[in-house]
């Protein structure tokens, strides 16, 4: 198999393409859902540290400074699909309902196995943004969850900024 | 013939069968990771369709993901260019259970050439030879001393069990030889729980020849001469040209003849490549068989003028050969330099980051394969190909001159590359004499070499 692109040895290479793989988005995502602002890990000789790009109070909205945008994924508007398949809408959680978050809204349909579409937050389904049986791709946003009536939390402020347009 | 194929990879190589779906009139779509979304094939892609998160193992190597947007899209077929999925039989067999055919070797005969071991096996009751080795383990003193003269100094002693280089040792001389079999014994019986050794003859200095064939599912084949990809580093390729400059004509006749033959007796299939030691006085030994599309392949294209990957489609889809032994003519000189995105200063480490300023080189004989374009984001997720300057020249020297200005008017800014490497290797003197061995830079050091050619 000497006809990788060039890189380096095996070792190297093999801890690398399973830090990119594996450890960074397992790291990423522990983060993503965590409280923290940081996160650090040691381990055989390697030191990784995660910071999470607060934007500070007052400051430009993104976008707006023209630089190229920071590559953190943005948080999901609604429901985004899991998977390349064909949808399938759970009729249990049609328009107006109200859903908690972690909810199933439908699946989709990879090679005839179900992958669920989850409801990433608390609220109200919103509206399908696709048909029942229609191809999707990995990461569609697929469902728009509206916010329930409650305090509104001040983490999530942004979000439905994102959303109102 | 196909009217939609959907492209399973990334980067150049994307691209590159994308050229060739418009080159045959076949609408291409891509598969691409989240962290694709911006790349050039995506971006030039009749549709693309997103199967995955960054992370290989849940897109470009995830076969439901892949075989589920060929579906979904409307595909008959599925490239899956190099590396991922292009040697996985497996893969190739779920893509026919669906309904698309996989273009690349059917799944049973990328099944049967699936083991290094059993290739080398097979291909060599067709003719092709191996490196010379004991018949079986060796038994004692007396017999490694037999099988060492019959095979010829210098040999390699290695334990049956274990791998990966561990517990190996090369002698020159009889002598060495018996204090080596009880060293390597002792060691392969502490590390393994296993002393049984076996003895290789060691081929100092070799050189890495390629041989690149193309047959039919009508069992007709041709061969489009040979590759030569000795300039590597840590078994990586970085450099590849044709003709080879280690074998006259006659020995690169026989070669590529011998492989041809060997390899359409065994059933194969749709392009593949035959990959050669050759050692100082010129013999040949087979040692493994790309079944896929190869980095390099643009070498071969620029002498004979064949659209590899088109041919490959055109395979696939059941179609004969378009072409004859006898039609295919080998002009001139070609040279591939990988372009990558690495430190050459820093052990070649691998860098990302967006290209600032990208500019190809252009002019006679001068072919840049490049996914890239001025303000592209290199992510960190997979290999640092970036791009594969391919010059021809009527001959070598020719060749190189062409190389060494299309390397000064390629600019890649933003991020390091290994540019200054090639400027290095171009003027070496080892390269210049056509010199190279597999050996030589890993043996030299990179950073010694570079010293000794820029200094």
């Amino acid at each position: 198999m000497t006809d990788q692109p060039a890189i380096p040895d095996a070792a190297t290479t093999g801890a690398l393409s399973r830090l990119a793989d594996e450890i960074l988005p397992a790291l990423i995502a522990r983060l993503d859902v965590s409280d923290l602002g940081e996160l650090e890990v040691r381990h055989d000789g390697w030191r990784i540290r995660l910071r999470r790009s607060l934007a500070p109070a007052g400051a430009a909205p993104a976008g707006a400074s023209g630089a190229a945008p920071a590559p953190v994924a943005e948080p999901p508007r609604g429901a985004t699909s899991p998977a390349v398949g064909y949808l399938i809408p759970n009729e249990k959680t049609a328009v107006g309902r109200k859903v908690a978050s972690g909810d199933v809204l439908g699946w989709v349909e990879v090679l005839g196995v179900r992958q669920e579409v989850v409801s990433p937050r608390d609220g109200i389904v919103g509206r399908y943004l696709a048909e029942a049986g229609q191809a999707v791709e990995y990461g569609q946003e697929l469902v728009v969850i509206d916010g329930a009536r409650r305090a509104p939390d001040p983490t999530e402020q942004p979000v439905v900024a994102a959303v109102a347009d | 013939m196909f009217s939609r194929i959907l492209i399973a990879n990334r980067g150049e190589i994307a691209l590159r069968v994308l050229r060739a779906c418009r080159a045959l009139g076949i609408s291409p779509v891509v598969a691409y990771s989240e962290a694709d979304r911006e790349t050039r094939a995506v971006q030039l892609a009749d549709e693309a369709i997103c199967i995955g998160p960054a992370e290989s193992r849940r897109s470009y190597l995830s076969a439901a993901s892949i075989i589920s947007a060929a579906l979904v899209t409307g595909c008959e077929a599925i490239h899956p260019g190099y590396g991922f999925l292009s040697e996985d039989d497996t893969f190739a067999e779920m893509t026919r259970a669906h309904g698309l055919t996989f273009i690349g070797p059917p799944p049973e005969v990328l099944g049967r050439f699936a083991s290094k071991a059993g290739t080398r096996e097979l291909l060599a009751k067709h003719g092709l030879p191996t490196i010379p080795g004991s018949h079986g383990m060796l038994r004692d003193d007396e017999h490694a001393l037999a099988e060492a003269e019959r095979v010829g100094y210098p040999v390699l002693i290695k334990p049956s069990a274990g791998g990966g280089g561990r517990g190996m040792r090369m002698v020159r001389t009889p002598r060495e030889l018996q204090q080596a079999i009880t060293i390597c014994r002792s060691e392969a019986r502490a590390a393994f729980g296993d002393d049984s050794l076996y003895l290789e003859k060691w081929l100092e200095d070799n050189r890495h020849v390629e041989v690149q064939v193309v047959v039919d599912k009508y069992g007709h084949g041709v061969h489009v001469g040979e590759r030569d990809c000795s300039v590597q580093r840590r078994h990586q390729k970085i450099v590849e040209e044709a003709p080879s400059p280690a074998i006259d004509d006659a020995q690169r006749t026989a070669l590529a003849e011998m492989a041809l033959k060997a390899v359409v007796a065994a059933g194969y299939e749709n392009v593949g490549t035959l990959e050669f030691l050759v050692d100082g006085s010129g013999s040949a030994y087979f040692i493994e068989i790309n079944c896929r599309i190869q980095v390099e392949h643009p070498v071969t294209e620029m002498l004979s003028g064949l659209d590899l990957v088109a041919e490959q489609i055109r395979i696939a889809a059941g179609e004969p050969l378009s072409v004859r032994q006898s039609d295919i003519r080998l002009v001139g000189h070609a040279i591939e330099l990988r372009i990558n995105a690495e430190d050459v200063a820093h052990e070649f480490r691998p860098q990302a980051g967006v290209v600032e300023r990208y500019l190809a080189p252009g002019g006679p004989g001068v072919r840049m394969d490049s996914h890239l374009y001025s303000g592209y984001e290199v992510p960190p997720f997979y290999d640092s190909l970036l791009g594969k300057l391919v010059v021809w020249g009527p001959d070598r020297p020719a060749a190189i001159e062409r190389a060494r200005a299309a390397l000064d008017e390629l600019i890649v800014e933003g991020l390091v590359t290994n540019v200054p490497f090639h400027k290095a290797l171009l003027g070496s003197q080892a390269f210049l004499d056509g010199a190279f061995t597999t050996n030589l830079l890993d043996r030299v050091g990179a950073a010694a070499f570079l010293a000794s050619t820029t200094g």
